[in-house]
């Protein structure tokens, strides 16, 4: 019964926000070791889905849930010690809301249906909003209205896009049940001018979930004003799963001859969105809204590598997983730092090396991976990307694609060296970090690093084998 | 002689109809309201003064009733009340009626800024500007009806092989073109929301403030041409929306101008039930019908 | 002897009616500078805009299911959520002025630009399109974008939500006229949980100002996040 996954979170999110502050926290834990042990079981296959027509096991919606689910253990153990300390009058809120919010993105994972897929992108978006307003700041507010209002526009237009795709079916006189599964099978025979348009309107609508530029102006604002353990949440998780929803659609093009169209518009998306990044990224005055913004620029880094194809789709897998692990540890940091100075603006920061040894350790380590160095992930995702445009012969948007991720890393190295080493005008501690808060960074750049070096067959054998049905491959 | 006979029939009812006005806001103000022959009355008051005017003004200043009221009176003659055919027609009698009228408002304007008042120089500034944004709205329509019947006259508009009504071809388009027409109406003829006739302050006047210096026939000419000219506008809608059709020609009368006085009602709903648009939003007011009729016209041409 | 003049009182020209009269109700929306009669406005498009499927050639045959749904439609977009705007209205004192960030004459002109957009489109799509109903089309369209425009222009945020409001309308009326066969059919009807979002969206309105005194909810003044 596959749909476990998505019951028992839904079922104890729902009693969490009723319950008091201390046994939703242990709700929440349990739940979370409940739900990655469940994932484990489904990934090796062990549990069938209870409604076939609805849900279905995925290669890619298999490992976007194990990375949900991975990271969702380690944000709430964090996220328990942070709430206590960031006294949050509305904690059983959180608890109830992040239950519930890891539903629907498990949902997301499993839907196998069209509208069952439209319905839980349109979840998580409602089940996420009250973890952005979680500070009742004015600024909240503004963060939450923005979130809500974008996505929901990109909702409709993703509603849009499925009428088209189910009218390609029409025109092509197919009749089979609307699942990406049996459209798989007859996607030669939809009509193609439908499809194209379809695809368009699911990349913009379910794009602007994901963060791709243009439509990306949201997640700053709502990734900043989140309370940290949400930020993560946000970045590590949700993204991924609005990425599925593109990577479905472009699954269903590349099925029905039409992976060309498609993948130039992923790289076009790709590339806009790390460009923007690297302007944006420049003259950010918070450190959290920088993150925001690198989150951006790897959604165009995986968007841009599932376009090219080949090598490269392999290395946006890597990159989907790594970005995961290394963006919700840098969050987690950051919570502290934003604990520890009371302020998000780098301005407001500095010495980190002294004042917070351990924060710092976590934060300039999570830095370093997110940069592309070496022993994190990244690096080889970054790197097999490059290989794999400059082996499908995209000289240009590879030459694009290095130029950003360098002014990235030279806007970002700028703050981050600003915050770890220059001297801090008002060093005064208002939150001592604590081991509690840091171990959970710790033990996700401790992932990325063992992932680096060594990658479990299973897990290498799923991503081959989901990168297969787009093209892709180690091969070439 | 019916057309002759419908002619002199509207030019004698004409007055009359914006009685129903008055009567229909009395009515929703709670008061009884002046007697339906309340313009007869005022007419004979007027036509038995004499005319005073200004020594700084011109004969341009006279010039200007004489002008708008023959212009709306011509306006008459063009028209088919009922389904009687007009007294003129010919091919094109649609631009000339619309320029006609063009040269109404020229000299009325004209005899308002000769009086040298600031106010009146500001209500013909206003009139000018809102009358051209109104004539975007008309010369659409027109595009539009030629498309439809392949004619510039009002006659064949309404009697020849297509004829133009909201019960038959392209119908479901012209509501919208009804509404326009009704906007530019009120615009035509200074009506709430755009102006408003009653107004007691000279600053927030458009039409009535080019009229302050007549006095006597003069103003009696100018009076009766506006009536006129609104019965042709209600005359233009009564055609469009009327629905019934009779053999008779008495029948028929009768009951087109029972439509047109359901025109003139609703002109008095609407003036009951919203007040006058602020200066800077009435060109907004004015640029709807345009952009409606223009969606019409699109939709009919060969675009599609 | 008075009858009807030579009337074509077919289902098909009231449909058309109907669409004429959304596309009014699209530029009264363009035009409107006051909140209360921009509700009324939108209550009359979500009637108008929910009974068009009872008045298509190809809905003839309609199951009981999409009647009741239309039915629940009628309701929800038509009483529903305007009653809801006003109570928001009513209930947090939003200033009745729309303040346009782009002005009334300049959107009017915008709608004019969406109608020839949407007329070209929909005559560029003529050759795959299943139906042969040009004008439900064009208005679709014209909705749909004149919607996203609202969405943009205006200041506050209950006419951010009225934008929305029209654009989903606009989307409903193409899943309309797109929907040919039992399957797109089913798709439009899903349509509905866009109006939740609707529903929700109003209610952050309301509940946010009552529990924390924010004086207004114009986005305007929410303008404190930004990149410098």
């Amino acid at each position: 019964m596959l749909e476990l996954i998505i019951l028992i979170p839904l079922l104890t999110g729902i009693i969490a926000m009723f319950l008091p502050v201390r046994l939703g926290r242990g709700i929440l834990i349990v739940t979370a070791l409940l739900h990655l042990q469940l994932t484990v079981f489904a990934w090796l296959g062990k549990i069938a889905p209870a409604l076939p027509r609805y849900f279905t096991v995925t290669n890619e919606g298999m490992l976007v849930l194990l990375v949900t689910s991975f990271v969702f253990l380690f944000i709430s153990l964090y996220a328990i010690s942070y709430m206590s300390e960031a006294e949050i009058s509305s904690e059983p809120i959180y608890n109830g809301c992040t239950l519930l919010f890891l539903a629907t993105m498990s949902m997301v994972t499993m839907a196998d249906h069209l509208i069952v897929l439209w319905i839980a992108i349109e979840a998580t978006t409602l089940m996420s909003a009250p973890l952005i307003f979680l500070h009742r700041s004015k600024t909240a507010l503004e963060a939450t209205w923005k979130y809500v209002m974008i996505c929901s526009v990109g909702i409709a237009l993703a509603l849009l896009g499925c009428f088209f795709v189910v009218l390609a079916m029409d025109i092509g006189g197919v009749h089979v049940p609307i699942t990406f599964t049996s459209l798989g099978t007859v996607a030669l025979q939809l009509d193609p001018v439908w499809l194209k348009a379809g695809f368009i309107f699911l990349v913009i609508g379910y794009g602007t979930k994901m963060g791709l530029a243009p439509m990306h102006t949201w997640l700053p604002d709502a990734h900043s004003e989140a309370p940290s353990p949400a930020s993560a949440l946000l970045s590590g998780a949700l993204l991924n799963c609005a990425f599925l929803g593109v990577y479905r659609a472009h699954q269903l093009m590349y099925q029905a001859g039409l992976g060309d169209f498609s993948a130039n518009i992923l790289i076009g998306f790709g590339l806009v969105s790390m460009l923007i990044a690297a302007v944006f990224i420049f003259n950010q005055t918070g450190y959290k809204r920088m993150l925001a913004y690198s989150s951006i620029e790897n959604m165009g880094i995986i968007a841009f590598g599932v376009g090219i194809g080949g090598l490269a789709t392999y290395g946006a897998m890597l990159h989907l997983i790594h970005h995961s692990l290394i963006k919700s540890s840098l969050f987690l940091s950051s919570g502290n730092l934003l604990l520890g100075y009371g302020s998000k603006l780098v301005a407001k920061t500095g010495n980190m090396a002294k004042l917070f040894p351990k924060t710092f350790t976590a934060f300039f380590a999570g830095f370093a991976g997110i940069s592309g160095f070496p022993p994190f992930g990244i690096f080889i995702s970054e790197l097999l990307i490059i290989m794999g445009a400059f082996q499908q012969g995209r000289t240009i948007s590879v030459s694009i694609f290095i130029l950003a991720l360098v002014l990235i890393f030279a806007g970002a190295s700028r703050l981050v060296t600003k915050m770890c080493f220059a001297s801090c005008d008002d060093p005064e501690i208002l939150v001592e970090e604590n081991l509690a808060r840091t171990l959970p960074s710790y033990a996700l750049l401790l992932a990325s690093i063992v992932l680096c070096i060594w990658l479990p067959d299973s897990l290498y054998q799923t991503i081959l084998s989901a990168i297969a049905t787009i093209g892709g491959g180690v091969n070439g | 002689m019916e057309s002759i006979v419908s002619f002199c029939f509207a030019v004698l009812i004409a007055p009359l109809l914006p009685a129903v006005i008055q009567k229909v806001k009395a009515y929703f103000a709670g008061k009884q309201g002046p007697p339906l022959l309340i313009n007869y009355y005022t007419m004979i008051k007027l036509f038995k003064k004499g005319s005073v005017y200004s020594t700084s003004t011109s004969f341009v200043f006279k010039l200007g009733p004489v002008v708008g009221f023959s212009t709306s009176l011509m306006m008459l003659l063009f028209f088919p009340m009922g389904e009687v055919s007009p007294l003129f027609s010919f091919h094109g009698d649609v631009l000339i009626l619309f320029y006609l009228m063009g040269l109404g408002r020229f000299f009325t304007i004209l005899a308002a800024l000769d009086t040298a008042s600031p106010f009146e120089g500001m209500g013909a500034a206003r009139e000018a500007f809102f009358s051209t944004l109104a004539e975007a709205t008309v010369f659409c329509i027109l595009i539009l009806f030629f498309r439809l019947t392949g004619s510039l006259s009002f006659n064949e508009f309404f009697s020849g092989p297509h004829v133009i009504n909201l019960m038959g071809e392209y119908g479901a388009l012209l509501i919208l073109v009804v509404v326009g027409l009704y906007i530019v109406m009120l615009t035509e003829n200074s009506r709430v929301p755009v102006d408003d006739p009653a107004t007691h302050l000279e600053l927030t006047m458009i039409h009535e403030v080019m009229i302050l210096d007549h006095s006597g026939p003069d103003l009696a000419l100018i009076e009766m041409g506006a009536w006129f000219k609104l019965l042709f506008y209600a005359g233009f809608l009564a055609r469009l929306i009327d629905p019934f059709h009779s053999e008779n020609v008495i029948v028929n009368s009768l009951l087109f101008y029972g439509v047109v006085t359901f025109v003139y009602m609703t002109i008095g709903l609407v003036e009951s039930i919203t007040a006058r648009y602020k200066m800077n939003l009435v060109p907004k007011f004015i640029l709807t019908p345009f952009i409606l009729v223009f969606f019409v016209a699109i939709l009919t041409m060969g675009v599609l | 002897m008075i009858h009807l003049s030579d009337a074509l009182l077919s289902i098909n020209h009231l449909g058309d009616a109907l669409l004429s009269l959304t596309v009014l109700s699209v530029l009264l929306s363009l035009g409107s500078n006051r909140l209360r009669s921009l509700i009324t406005i939108m209550a009359f498009q979500g009637i108008v805009v929910s009974l068009i499927p009872f008045f298509l050639e190809h809905h003839e045959q309609m199951s009981t299911s999409s009647i009741i749904l239309l039915q629940v439609m009628l309701l929800v977009k038509g009483l529903l959520i305007p009653g809801f705007m006003y109570a928001a209205v009513k209930k947090i004192k939003i200033q009745l002025e729309v303040e346009p960030i782009i002005g009334y004459n300049a959107s009017l002109f915008a709608g004019l630009i969406f109608i020839l957009l949407a007329a070209f489109i929909t005559s560029r799509l003529h050759i795959s399109l299943p139906v042969e109903n040009d004008l439900l089309m064009v208005t679709a369209i014209t909705t749909l974008a004149a919607g996203l425009f609202l969405l943009m222009s205006r200041h506050k945020a209950l006419t951010q939500v009225i934008g929305y409001l029209m654009m989903e309308n606009g989307i409903y009326l193409i899943g309309t006229a797109l929907a040919k066969e039992t399957h797109t059919m089913y798709v439009v009807e899903f349509g509905v949980l866009l109006d939740l979002l609707v529903g929700i969206m109003i209610m952050g309105i309301i509940v946010h100002n009552i529990n924390s005194s924010y004086d207004d909810v114009d986005t305007a003044l929410l303008g404190q996040l930004k990149d410098n």
